[in-house]
């Protein structure tokens, strides 16, 4: 088994989605070792939060049969990285594929929680309904109550308030979790007009005794609600009570200041009234409960009939509301120039993408303060997930575009020196004439033959053997042997025995220089099936690349127009998403200035209305 | 648990928020699909890329590995193929945390001719007791027709307390 290539088992990789590193990296799973480099690589960039390029090399891999190892981790996981990429609809589609039965209920009930998570946290509330129905079994005790808060502001979120407060009434715990099932059950008891039920929910919240931080807001915002929900329903005197419990340092103080004022004011006690709406006078204008204060105040000042001071501190609030309302008008035409989500881009790095990303600053500008509590929503991040996510494709695109094109000269470069070269290559081909060659192999093949049938020995002698019997066999056709003398039989004998030694030497070696030559022969026969073989793969080769030519060219030309046509689609997507993140940013810019727009005219009419008696007043004077 | 808002203020916003919910809905479905098609697109184009310019038959991929690494911080790895420096790699601290969790890091392509081929990786880090280290390691190889993959392994020696540095042939 090699070593080294050791990474934890597919539940494990998914608890790495769905918990924290930490927790997983100590959870004691069954390792699983590495058995395709395409599949580590996929996990390197995994395990680099870098979904994009994980996800494309996990397809990639897939379409070529490289990750028939893993292929059921690599399905889970491709499911995972789509859920961390922010791809839920496709990962959707495979966790209701593989979490039917593969994998065991704990691990198979939080994964559905977090998709119902993540499609709540997109709006898509039936769809996150749905992903909560399939969690099934015994649920650990923090999972059940959260899929109870997530399953019960659904509905809440939907406006079935009375389906939301039957299911939230029967949790009684003393926990953190209970406290905001409770300030849920009270909000949508108030907002379906049940107010003395809301009273009763709301009351314990905000007498309690909070033993964190989170909790104190909690008890902060119940106090908030129940006032508010009793002014509401006319009641100013109970109001009081809630409203005076917020903390007066707290995010909700000022609203709970202005509260207690109104509700002293309905009771005609203004001089009691002045006394919170005094303690705003000095904190920050772009509240809305402190704008509205610089009008509440010289309205109960009016009413002590104090008009002169009434009638300075309705002038500083004209005054003060003009200049917040010129600052916002500045702001939405910035907005509406677009600038801002420019910035945005140029100060993001987009290398890492994916559903966790989440803004944290605003571009620093003057707009930033006002839209600060934007991001608090789901939907404003939500749509910069989107809008960044867009950027990051079109970045892609854009460079892929660069890349096709220089594949696209590569390939004609290539293709090119392809054409200029073949002439030359099928030339020299045609020289080598490796038929003719065939044919002289199988000539001397029946030579051999012939040899061998007939024993013609002196066909297998070596050139110099050749040479000396024809010598010998000259000098004995010579005319002097025949001349009869004794020394010219003397000779002949010497001929003949010469003669004798050679035959006898060339018939010895006969079978042995047969089979040497039979050897050489067949080695030539060898060489020339690999010289046509070789023959062939060249042939094949040339008709091979011309194919694959025409078959990259295709592909590179036609992926030319698809990025071209996807990038057209990634701008119209990307222009709707900001025209919508526009919207958002502006309704809520437009809300403010219009909020501001109202004060001024209230306020111009209660000066004028002051100094219409101050008038009538100084005639009768007269 | 996001009820920040008076009740009184959140009467009139129902309708209002359930229309701005349809429309990111209709432009996250927007998204959704492009996402589908840049990915499947991108897909396409890392398999063009990889034919082109690495094909099958020429085409060899030297991928890095890690097993624990308690012993060994990795900074750097070069790579030599026939004498010839083709790849000299730092890494970040966040690729090295991903080798050691199982990640295998694709260092380098090549394109090569089949037959023997000889293969210098220089390992660069810090070694126990945040001593620099700096190791060798080197193999030869026959290239065949076919992809061919070389993994370049770094491993503890339990038993000797230090890194050890392989080079072998992806099995």
């Amino acid at each position: 088994m090699p070593s080294g290539r050791f990474i934890p088992s597919r539940l494990l990789l998914l608890l790495v989605l769905l918990t924290s590193a930490a927790t997983a990296a100590t959870d004691d799973q069954q390792p699983v070792v590495i058995k395709e480099p395409q599949y580590g690589e996929v996990l390197y960039y995994f395990y680099q939060e870098d979904y994009f390029p994980a996800i494309v090399r996990l397809l990639a891999a897939r379409e070529q049969n490289q990750l028939a190892e893993h292929a059921a981790d690599a399905e889970l996981l491709l499911g995972g990285m789509y859920l961390s990429y922010g791809h839920h609809s496709e990962a959707a589609e495979i966790f209701e594929r593989l979490l039917a039965d593969k994998v065991e209920d704990a691990t198979r009930n939080r994964t559905w929680f977090f998709l119902a998570k993540i499609w709540y946290q997109r709006g898509y509330l039936d769809k996150a309904q749905e992903a909560l129905s399939h969690l099934k079994g015994n649920l650990p005790e923090s999972l059940e109550r959260e899929a109870l808060m997530l399953g019960a502001q659904i509905l809440i979120d939907d406006g079935q308030y009375d389906e939301a407060i039957a299911r939230l009434q029967s949790w009684n715990g003393r926990t953190e979790w209970a406290s905001y099932a409770r300030f849920n059950v009270g909000v949508a008891l108030a907002r379906s007009g049940r107010i003395d039920e809301a009273k009763e929910v709301l009351d314990g919240l905000g007498e309690m005794d909070p033993f964190n931080d989170e909790l104190t807001a909690l008890r902060d915002k119940a106090n908030l609600a129940l006032g508010y929900a009793l002014l509401q329903d006319g009641q100013p005197s109970a109001a009081k009570r809630p409203l005076q419990r917020v903390r007066l340092e707290g995010p909700f103080s000022n609203k709970a200041l202005l509260g207690v004022g109104w509700a002293d004011a309905e009771m005609e006690n203004y001089d009691r009234a002045l006394v919170p709406w005094m303690e705003l006078r000095g904190r920050d204008l772009l509240d809305s409960a402190v704008q509205e204060s610089m009008l509440a105040i010289p309205y109960a000042m009016a009413k002590l009939e104090s008009i002169s001071q009434a009638a300075d501190h309705y002038l500083d609030a004209i005054e003060a509301f003009h200049e917040e309302s010129s600052r916002l008008d500045r702001t939405i035409t910035h907005i509406e120039s677009g600038a801002f989500f420019d910035e945005f881009i140029e100060n993001d790095p987009l290398d890492s993408t994916g559903w966790y990303w989440e803004l944290e600053n605003l571009p620093s500008g003057p707009e930033s303060r006002y839209l600060f509590h934007l991001l608090a929503t789901h939907e404003f991040q939500e749509g910069l997930k989107n809008y960044r996510d867009l950027t990051y494709l079109h970045r892609n695109l854009d460079n892929w575009q660069q890349n096709v094109d220089v594949y696209s000269n590569m390939l004609e470069t290539r293709k090119e020196a392809f054409d200029q070269r073949l002439p030359r290559v099928m030339l020299a081909l045609e020289r080598a004439d490796i038929e003719g060659l065939v044919s002289s192999k199988l000539g001397f093949d029946a030579t051999l033959d012939n040899v061998e049938k007939s024993r013609d020995w002196l066909a297998l002698a070596s050139e110099s053997e050749f040479r000396m019997w024809g010598e010998v066999a000259e000098l004995g056709n010579s005319p002097a042997l025949l001349s009869g003398i004794p020394e010219a039989a003397e000779v002949q004998d010497k001929i003949d025995l010469l003669k004798g030694v050679l035959q006898w030497g060339l018939e010895r070696d006969f079978n042995d220089r047969l089979w040497g030559v039979r050897r050489d022969l067949h080695g030539t026969g060898e060489a020339l099936v690999e010289t046509q073989r070789s023959r062939r793969q060249i042939d094949e080769a040339i008709v091979r690349e011309q194919r694959r030519f025409a078959e990259l060219g295709g592909r590179v030309y036609s992926l030319a127009p698809r990025i071209e046509g996807m990038k057209i689609r990634v701008e119209d997507t990307l222009a709707d998403q900001r025209s919508f993140l526009q919207s958002i940013a502006i309704g809520e810019l437009q809300a403010q200035r219009d909020r501001l727009d109202i004060y001024m005219i209230q306020a111009r009419f209660a000066l004028a209305a002051i100094y219409d008696v101050a008038s009538i007043a100084g005639d009768e004077l007269e | 648990m996001d009820s920040d808002a008076a009740p009184a203020e959140a009467y009139g916003a129902a309708a209002q928020e359930a229309a701005s919910r349809d429309q990111f809905r209709a432009i996250d479905q927007d998204v959704q699909s492009l996402k589908k098609e840049v990915l499947d697109l991108n897909r396409d184009l890392f398999l063009l890329e990889e034919e082109l310019l690495f094909p099958a038959n020429s085409q060899v991929a030297f991928f890095v590995s890690m097993d624990v690494g308690e012993y060994f911080d990795l900074d750097s790895i070069s790579i030599k193929i026939d004498g010839k420096e083709v790849a000299n790699y730092l890494y970040t601290e966040r690729e090295a945390d991903a080798l050691i969790r199982g990640g295998v890091h694709r260092l380098h392509m090549a394109n090569l001719k089949t037959g023997e081929h000889e293969l210098i990786a220089v390992f660069i880090g810090h070694g126990p007791n945040v001593r620099e280290y700096r190791r060798g390691a080197t193999m030869s190889f026959d290239k065949g027709i076919g992809a061919k993959y070389v993994e370049l392994e770094i491993t503890d020696s339990i038993t000797a307390q230090q890194p050890e540095f392989v080079i072998k042939e992806w099995e």
